[in-house]
């Protein structure tokens, strides 16, 4: 009996002895298996939160106070209510016009209405050494400085939060406003401010600007 | 049947004799593959030193045998030598298999000799002699050691490989068998892969290797990792890498253990780090990386049947190029006017944002059974995780959260059968179904690419037919199911400017009580994709050195999540890309012609093709957007009939011993259905190198290599105008015209030394840019802003043990 045994034993070693058929019903089956296997996903849709869009700048004021008098204002107006990410494009909006002769101060408010968020502060206050503001016009004649009470970054320039203006003669013009993010180098002392390497955060150009 | 009657033949002569001598083994030895006797197999009786040979019919006979066990060593020319112990009890009949066609099974790897995947397609072969020199960088840099292989690029590290001027997801890589999952659809994420977990990798060019995947328009790239021999050993090996441009360094090591019984164990690890590069003349800011990975493979594999385990983790941290980071179109314009980069600090390691942090892990088992007369039978399930992240300048906070953060998980089965019993007529079939799951967590940011579930159900055949000794055919056929299942916030201002008000307004779901989308749509947008992609070719031997390839594939891609749904500002290009709903499959017709022609000093290989892009998806500006960051670019998403056509080049020749120069040239053209030139497509270029190589000095070789790149001078024409806000002036913003020629100069030289009598080692020194030249490659998408690479010294040691 023991010799029939391990002659058995030493055959199946050496080879398979499965034909054509067998190897068919193998893969049929591991093909139910796999079917099986893969239909087992779980198929339950979680609503995802919405896009919390933190970063958006939906709304950026700056507003001019005639320093002789607080009833004489101009305010320039931007307003992308879906960011910079959506079709609509910003509506600029001008009120009210300079007085020729007079000396303004300028503030700016950063604001996101998605988010019901005011970011002016994270700039000002949070962050002012990474922000810098620069300005520009173009068919004014209009004197700017940073205000004495402006924002000082730690390198020493000011951040053009707060700004003097000075209405020169009557004319029609524009007024640029820029703030950058994360500049290499910023310089306040030529008149409206130059950086390199920074990024945009806010680029507007408020067209229309008079002076009386 | 045998059965019985070796039962029968043991029963009756079993109970013979005690003790004798005289006792006979009648054997016959076949082909397991195939069944048929296999001839003069030489079989080695152990015990008593003695040889006999099988007859004709297989069969061989021993005399004068007594009683106990006896070991035969039975060896044929192209079978693996098989050992066996037979009980002698009594005279025996014993049926032995051979397995005579190891060498076509691909069982055996025969050195010196490419293995390919394809027959008739465009394929290349890169093995570790040459993976080894790319040791400290990156799957795309080692592929274009292949004409008609180029790559595009974010920078130095991401490195995207471009096969006959098509990318990203229209190329499919498999990694031991798993196809990579890793977001491929975007062209600033790399593949994420380590060079050094490869021993070979194939690039077929086109989509002939359709058990891989019907979508391939481009190609497909195959990363093996070597064979596990069958034999009680233990080696390994560890390679050193230093490098000048940014101070990099690399290390990796694997170990290998096997056994004779089959059974294998392998782990291979790899660190690597380097600085900032630094171009010709500058450094190049945060372009730091740091990656680790490592792999450990184990299981067991014998001729008939084996399976396998593989887990593998990568995790890529990379730098992006500080300078890159742009707001709007004027920091875009300043930047390209500039000659300079706008921020080039001194060098550092520190990596700091805009940065990419991606993890990906791959978890493989898979089981094989060959069966008598019939073939091979391959089941494989495979899960992937793939965790993106990417981080951004932000404001405060907000700085160290990641801006987008993808988790992309895939779950793969696959059934696969070789049916190889005729090895005149092959054929293979299977099966694959794969679950997909992409989520987006909230990152304060919109999501770029959407929470979505993917399946994909594919089928194929193939089959193998060899006609007579000069010709060979191949064809295949592979349906493919897809469904993609999303939950995407659309602003509603988007999905109104969009049109999808009027053709997807079921998409929509209302919010329920108590919930609150804001400004936007929540959409489940579900589309089902039917795609079919076969195909068919020929290899015609004209003689011993020369042979001809024909082939022409049909491919079907279905659109990816990036096509389909992308929505949002990329703030390294300065624009807004928008994917279409509407989109529809691409189908691509690719007809190939290979002539191979190799004698004993001269070698050449021309691929030429011609590929027909239905339906061809890319991105196109269209219109330009204000916002209170000013404005950008809108690109969008858009479908035609494209057509590329080219060839590829590969020479080598040694015109005196030990002396070779080697070309390798490629030219590529593609046209849009108005016969604009498309964007991206890689200029024409020529690679010239002269090799020395001494085996008597150590194995000695030492190369020069010209790199010459043209000028594209084929491109569309996607420049605007910009106000210069500060001088209220309009200037035209060149993001189109492709930077000028260049030619690079490169030098490398390696030797191989005994350290003991299993030690060797490998001492590699190379130049990269010799002259320092400075230069920028129209397919980095940095190169507005940067410099490509300056000069880089090399020196590496290899350890094998």
């Amino acid at each position: 009996m023991n010799t029939i045994k391990s002659n058995f034993k030493t055959m199946k070693i050496n080879f398979l002895n499965l034909n054509t058929m067998e190897a068919t019903k193998f893969f049929f089956s591991a093909l139910v298996c796999l079917s099986i296997l893969a239909s087992c996903s779980d198929d339950d849709d979680t609503i995802p939160p919405p896009p919390n869009e933190e970063e958006v700048i939906t709304d950026v004021t700056l507003t001019f106070t005639n320093d002789a008098d607080a009833n004489d204002t101009v305010e320039l107006k931007s307003v992308d209510p879906d960011g910079e990410d959506g079709p609509l494009s910003p509506t600029v909006t001008v009120m009210g016009n300079f007085t020729a002769g007079a000396t303004y101060s300028a503030v700016v408010e950063v604001y996101n209405s998605i988010e019901d968020e005011d970011i002016t502060p994270e700039i000002t206050d949070e962050e002012p050494d990474e922000h810098f503001f620069i300005y520009a016009i173009n068919g004014l004649d209009m004197t700017f400085s940073r205000a004495n009470n402006d924002i000082v970054r730690m390198d020493g320039n000011k951040l053009g939060y707060r700004t003097s203006w000075v209405a020169n003669t009557t004319g029609t013009g524009s007024i640029t406003i820029r703030l950058f993010h994360e500049s290499e180098t910023v310089d306040d002392s030529n008149e409206f401010g130059t950086q390199t390497g920074g990024s945009t955060d806010i680029d507007i150009t408020f067209m229309n600007v008079n002076i009386q | 049947m045998k059965y019985y009657f070796v039962c029968l033949m043991v029963f009756v002569f079993g109970f013979h004799q005690a003790q004798n001598c005289s006792y006979t083994l009648i054997g016959e030895i076949k082909d397991f593959h195939d069944g048929t006797p296999i001839t003069a197999a030489n079989i080695y009786l152990k015990e008593q030193d003695r040889y006999v040979i099988s007859d004709f019919d297989g069969k061989f006979k021993i005399e004068d045998l007594c009683n106990g066990t006896i070991t035969l060593v039975i060896s044929h020319v192209g079978c693996e030598t098989k050992t066996v112990s037979i009980a002698i009890n009594g005279d025996v009949f014993k049926s032995i298999d051979l397995e005579h066609h190891i060498e076509e099974l691909n069982e055996v790897s025969v050195k010196s000799k490419q293995k390919k995947t394809t027959l008739t397609a465009q394929e290349s072969v890169l093995k570790s002699d040459i993976l080894k020199r790319y040791t400290n960088r990156s799957l795309g840099d080692a592929l274009k050691e292949v004409a008609g292989v180029s790559s595009i690029n974010t920078g130095n590290s991401i490195v995207k490989p471009m096969i006959n001027g098509l990318h990203s997801s229209r190329i499919l890589i498999l990694n031991n068998n798993v196809r990579l999952q890793d977001q491929e659809w975007g062209v600033e994420h790399a593949p994420n892969i380590d060079i050094n977990s490869a021993d070979q990798i194939s690039v077929i060019k086109g989509a002939g290797a359709l058990a891989f995947g019907g979508d391939a328009i481009g190609g497909v790239i195959v990363i093996n990792p070597e064979r596990s021999i069958r034999k009680d050993t233990l080696f390994g090996q560890t390679t050193i890498n230093g490098q000048s441009n940014g101070r990099g360094y690399s290390l990796t090591s694997s170990l290998h253990k096997n056994y004779e019984s089959g059974w294998f164990a392998k782990f291979q690890g790899t660190i690597k780090q380097n600085g900032d590069f630094k171009a010709a003349d500058y450094y190049l800011t945060n372009t730091g990386t740091k990656s680790k990975s490592f792999n450990v493979k184990a299981g067991k594999k014998t001729f008939e049947s084996g399976f396998e385990l593989f887990y593998s983790y990568l995790n890529n941290e990379i730098g992006i190029l500080s300078s890159s980071h742009v707001g709007n179109i004027n920091d875009l314009l300043a930047a390209i006017k500039s000659p300079r980069p706008a921020i080039t600090r001194d060098f550092g390691y520190d990596i700091i944002n805009p940065r990419q942090d991606v993890t990906h892990h791959l978890l493989k088992a898979s089981y094989f059974k060959r069966f008598k007369n019939f073939g091979k039978v391959n089941l494989q399930y495979d899960y992937q995780s793939n965790n993106r992240l990417e981080f951004d300048i932000r404001r405060g906070e907000r700085n160290n959260e990641a801006a987008l953060d993808l988790l992309l998980q895939t779950h793969t089965f696959l059934a696969d059968v070789n049916l190889d019993a005729n090895l005149e007529r092959k054929f293979n079939f299977g099966i694959l179904a794969r679950y997909q799951d992409n989520y987006a967590p909230d990152t304060g940011i919109r999501r770029l690419i959407p929470n979505y579930e993917k399946y994909d159900l594919g089928a194929y055949v193939t089959t193998e037919w060899r006609l007579n000794d000069a010709v060979m055919v191949d064809a295949g056929f592979r349906y493919d199911f897809s469904r993609v299942d999303a939950l995407k916030y659309y602003q509603i201002s988007r999905w109104e400017e969009r049109g999808y008000d009027d053709d997807f307004a079921n998409f929509i779901i209302p919010a329920q009580d108590g919930q609150n989308f804001g400004a936007n749509y929540l959409t489940n947008p579900r589309f089902d994709f039917h795609n079919l992609s076969g195909s068919i070719g020929a290899k015609y031997q004209f003689n011993d050195n020369s042979y001809l390839l024909a082939n022409y594939s049909l491919s079907t891609r279905p659109p990816n999540p990036a096509e389909l749904f992308s929505d949002g500002l990329h703030h390294s290009a300065a624009r807004i890309e928008l994917g279409d709903l509407r989109l529809d499959s691409e189908l691509s017709n690719r007809f190939s012609l290979t002539y191979d022609h190799k004698t004993s000093n001269f070698n050449v290989v021309v691929d030429a093709f011609f590929n027909a892009i239905g339906k061809y998806m890319y991105l196109k500006p269209i219109s330009v957007q204000q916002s209170n960051r000013g404005s950008y670019p809108v690109w969008e998403y858009q479908q035609t009939d494209a057509k590329l056509f080219g060839a590829d080049l590969t020479a080598s020749y040694q015109f005196v011993d030990h002396w070779k120069w080697q070309n390798k040239t490629s030219l590529i053209k593609g046209y849009d259905d108005n016969d604009l030139p498309l964007i991206n497509m890689p200029a024409f270029n020529t690679l010239n190198k002269i090799e020395y190589s001494q085996a008597k000095w150590y194995n000695f070789l030492a190369s020069i290599q010209s790199e010459w790149v043209f000028e594209q001078n084929e491109f569309p024409d996607f420049n605007f105008s910009v106000e210069n806000p500060t001088t209220g002036e309009t200037e035209i913003l060149d993001i189109s015209t492709p930077p000028p020629a260049y030619n690079l100069f490169h030098f490398y030289s390696e030797a191989t030394f005994g350290v003991s009598k299993k030690t060797k080692l490998n001492i590699a020194f190379g130049i990269n840019n010799i002259f320092n030249t400075s230069y920028r490659n129209y397919l980095n998408r940095l190169r507005y802003f940067a410099d490509d690479l300056g000069r880089n010294i090399t020196l590496q040691l290899k350890l094998n043990y």
